[in-house]
């Protein structure tokens, strides 16, 4: 087990270094921060000041040892556009995108597990019916517009919620719904499928003729097996939220979390900022793999460290 | 009982939502500013703030005109290099520091300090020096002669110097404006409280709180839901939707540069043409719904200093327009224009429309979207130039130096013409300190400029705020939302 761990780490250290370089050459590569930030009207020599200021006139190689060295000791520098350290930004930001898509993910296991099993129980029935056309929904809508959907219906007509900002459980309400829809119909859809076939093996019909009742086939021996694919793609959908669809949500309900810091950095190429980020993000991402790894081994023993 | 008690404390919570507080107003900027210095970034966020708790030594009235600020009389110029600033006399910042005329040169050598690398230095570039005479005369020193001072100090904010050094300025600022900083919750909201002190007298409304929201549907949204009491840059098209909206001619002026050097544009006929074939009254109303006022011209509004008012727009005609295309052989040609989108209020409908219009004068219009840095490269680039880049020319100080040296003068970095008059004329209206001959320099280099048609010339944009059904408020030229302007039905 610790030599698995210690192996998905070193895989994990080289993705995170990768990700580094390619960011970095991407960054320094599409944009000029100095001609984004300074006024239009600002002359040559201004410009020249600017970047020198900026360390961003050094050869690209002296820069890119230099960046490498700073993040080895988790220094990333200041943020060319807030002017102070990315660190303190993010450690102020990281927080709310965790609780906004913790609480998302949760909240689609929470709906998916139960409603998945209900259309499981009598596949191409009524309640299936309803169930998979509401999931098709969460599927397809975009979610920009989903969330704009909600503060119509929720904030402006029902007026029973704040239309966007932090500061409380009620303004955390819609955004996290927005995030949680789209992921809960995804879980929902491989929890209906997973049991469907469970119900239906060799196991189950002896459990059925040994008189057990269905509640406990269903929630201790059917979901048992099914918990491994439900567990993945949950993973999956928080990995996906952290790492990517929080930025629409955080955009459109004003939540200030690391997405929409990260389209604020690159809009106004805060290549310093934008950095810190990816890396972060990164490194989340390949820490949450090897978590999930390890909680498949306790799910189901069988499962083989070295073979993964 | 119990049970139910606390079921409907628990829903209560959710359906309390937090009204615009009596007393205090709620205002949304598209951006958080990126810190409270104010001195430190070029940064919309951080004006709208800042404005209330800092002040400057000049000030505009709603027209635009330069007005009085800190100042008792209007700065005089000593000689070519040194202009004299008398204070008012018993000025005090928020945490008790004298505002005098130390005070001042603080200020100054502050913005010029290599070590703070401003964002604003071109708004001051011509700062030297600065040194208090007396407790309300400071002398103000330039690199060089330089008429538009009074219009910089107007963009110029004063900072307390023992606060203005501590760590956590940036973050805690201290003015000597109407309103006081009171908290900034990152990523949330700003707060600010009424200076019962302020010696222009109390304002009307007692708390202000800033809230920042990006996307403009959800910044309708909040307004609908009479969270806020006031957006920033509301859409045209939403005037209706919202409970009051005010609009007023901006600072912003888009303009096509049309190379006058190289392509089929180097022909005076054609450079015409491309001005006579655009329906301005018709972008105006239908792109922005009337929200926008036709150019006259030029790339200056009728309050900026070197506006020429014997100037207006070239009409619309095509007949006329088809014909000097004609007589330059310039038709079926291919002109490139070159645009961006997403940066300044429909930027990239403008430019495809006014592709639209050059068409139909029967010439091949290319039109170039690029991302926002992308497009700079195009436009900052001298060697190799478009035939027509379409930019927006935002004239915060409201004096024509600062447009027409990046747009007309040849060395500019935006302008595409090689024009010797125009060059020398705005060079030396630069420094020219004696006010007639500096407006005749202007005017001289806007008429040349319109008569070569050096500029497809087009609109000014309005601002346009959405307001909550309570507020009573007028907005300026200059966009500034001063709060102890505001006040409630």
């Amino acid at each position: 087990m610790s030599r698995f761990v210690l192996s998905r780490l070193l895989q994990g250290a080289v993705v995170v270094f990768s990700v580094v370089v390619v960011v970095f050459i991407i960054t320094r590569l599409v944009g000029d921060p100095v001609r984004v930030m300074l006024p239009l009207e600002a002359t040559a020599a201004q410009r020249a000041l600017f970047e020198a200021q900026l360390g961003l006139d050094r050869p690209i190689v002296e820069q890119f040892i230099r960046y490498v060295r700073d993040v080895a000791v988790f220094d990333f520098g200041d943020s060319l556009w807030q002017r102070r350290p990315v660190m303190d930004i993010i450690l102020e930001r990281a927080p709310s995108t965790l609780l906004l898509t913790f609480s998302a993910i949760s909240l689609a296991l929470i709906l998916a597990v139960p409603l998945g099993v209900l259309a499981a129980l009598k596949p191409e029935g009524l309640v299936d019916r309803i169930v998979v056309f509401v999931s098709l929904i969460g599927l397809s809508v975009p979610q920009f517009w989903l969330g704009l959907l909600f503060i119509v219906f929720f904030a402006l007509y029902l007026g029973w919620l704040p239309t966007s900002g932090s500061g409380g459980f009620r303004y955390l309400i819609l955004p996290a719904l927005t995030l949680a829809l789209p992921a809960m119909a995804r879980i929902l859809m491989v929890v209906r499928s997973t049991m469907i076939d469970e119900l239906n093996t060799q196991y189950v019909k002896t459990c059925r003729a040994k008189g057990i009742s269905s509640m406990r086939i269903v929630w201790v021996h059917a979901m048992r097996n099914a918990m491994v694919p439900i567990f993945t793609l949950a993973g999956w959908e928080l990995i996906r939220a952290l790492s990517g669809y929080t930025v629409v949500v955080e955009s459109v309900f004003a939540w200030p979390g690391l997405g929409l810091t990260a389209i604020q950095a690159i809009e106004r190429q805060d290549l310093i900022l934008l950095q810190a980020i990816v890396f972060l993000t990164a490194i989340m991402v390949v820490v949450l793999n090897i978590l999930f790894d390890i909680v498949y081994k306790l799910i189901d023993p069988r499962i083989d460290m070295a073979a993964r | 009982m119990k049970l139910t008690s606390v079921c409907a404390l628990f829903l209560s919570s959710f359906l309390f939502v937090a009204p615009a507080t009596a007393d205090g107003i709620t205002i949304v900027l598209g951006s958080e500013p990126t810190t409270l210095d104010p001195h430190a970034a070029d940064d919309g966020g951080e004006k709208a703030v800042n404005d209330n708790v800092f002040e400057t030594i000049m000030t505009r009235d709603e027209e635009g005109n330069l007005q009085l600020g800190l100042a008792v009389e209007k700065p005089t110029q000593v000689d070519d290099l040194t202009w004299q600033i008398k204070l008012r006399p018993g000025l005090t910042f928020h945490n008790g520091e004298p505002l005098d005329a130390k005070a001042v040169a603080f200020s100054v050598m502050r913005m010029i300090d290599p070590e703070l690398n401003s964002e604003q230095l071109s708004y001051f570039s011509t700062f030297a020096g600065a040194e208090a005479i007396d407790n309300t005369t400071v002398k103000l020193t330039t690199s060089g002669p330089d008429p538009i001072l009074p219009a910089r100090l107007y963009y110029f904010m004063i900072v307390p110097p023992l606060a203005s050094t501590a760590e956590d300025f940036a973050q805690n600022p201290v003015g000597s404006g109407p309103y006081k900083f009171v908290s900034w919750d990152r990523g949330n909201t700003i707060k600010l409280e009424s200076n019962a002190d302020y010696w222009g007298g109390a304002p009307e409304i007692d708390e202000v709180t800033y809230r920042f929201i990006e996307e403009s549907g959800t910044r309708i949204a909040a307004l609908l839901a009479n969270e806020v009491d006031l957006i920033t840059n509301l859409s045209p098209e939403f005037m209706e939707r919202v409970p009051a909206a005010a609009s007023m001619r901006g600072l912003e002026h888009p303009i096509v540069l049309l190379n006058t050097d190289a392509g089929d544009t180097a022909d005076i006929r054609v450079r015409q043409a491309l001005n006579l074939a655009i329906d301005k009254e018709a972008l105006a109303s239908a792109l922005f719904e009337g929200q926008a006022t036709v150019e006259a011209g030029q790339l200056l509004g009728p309050t900026y200093f070197g506006f020429n008012p014997d100037i207006s727009a070239y009409p619309y005609d095509l007949e006329r327009a088809k014909a000097l295309i004609k007589e330059a052989g310039a038709e079926g040609k291919e002109i490139t224009l070159v645009g961006t989108s997403g940066r300044w209020l429909k930027d990239r409908e403008l430019v495809e429309v006014v592709g639209g219009f050059w068409s139909a004068i029967g010439l091949e219009v290319d039109v170039q979207i690029y991302e926002f840095d992308e497009y700079l490269k195009r436009l900052f680039d001298k060697e190799n130039r478009a035939e027509a880049i379409f930019v927006v020319s935002g004239n915060e100080l409201l004096d024509a130096d600062r447009s027409l040296s990046a747009y007309y003068a040849s060395s500019g970095f935006g302008a595409s013409n090689s024009y010797p008059e125009l060059e020398e004329w705005i060079t030396k209206a630069r420094t020219e300190t004696d006010t007639d001959a500096r407006t005749k320099l202007y005017n001289d280099a806007v008429a040349f400029a319109h008569e070569q048609a050096t500029h497809a010339w087009l609109l000014n944009i309005n601002n346009i705020w959405g307001m909550s059904e309570r507020l009573e408020w007028t907005p300026r030229v200059d966009g500034k939302m001063f709060v102890n302007t505001m006040s409630f039905k």
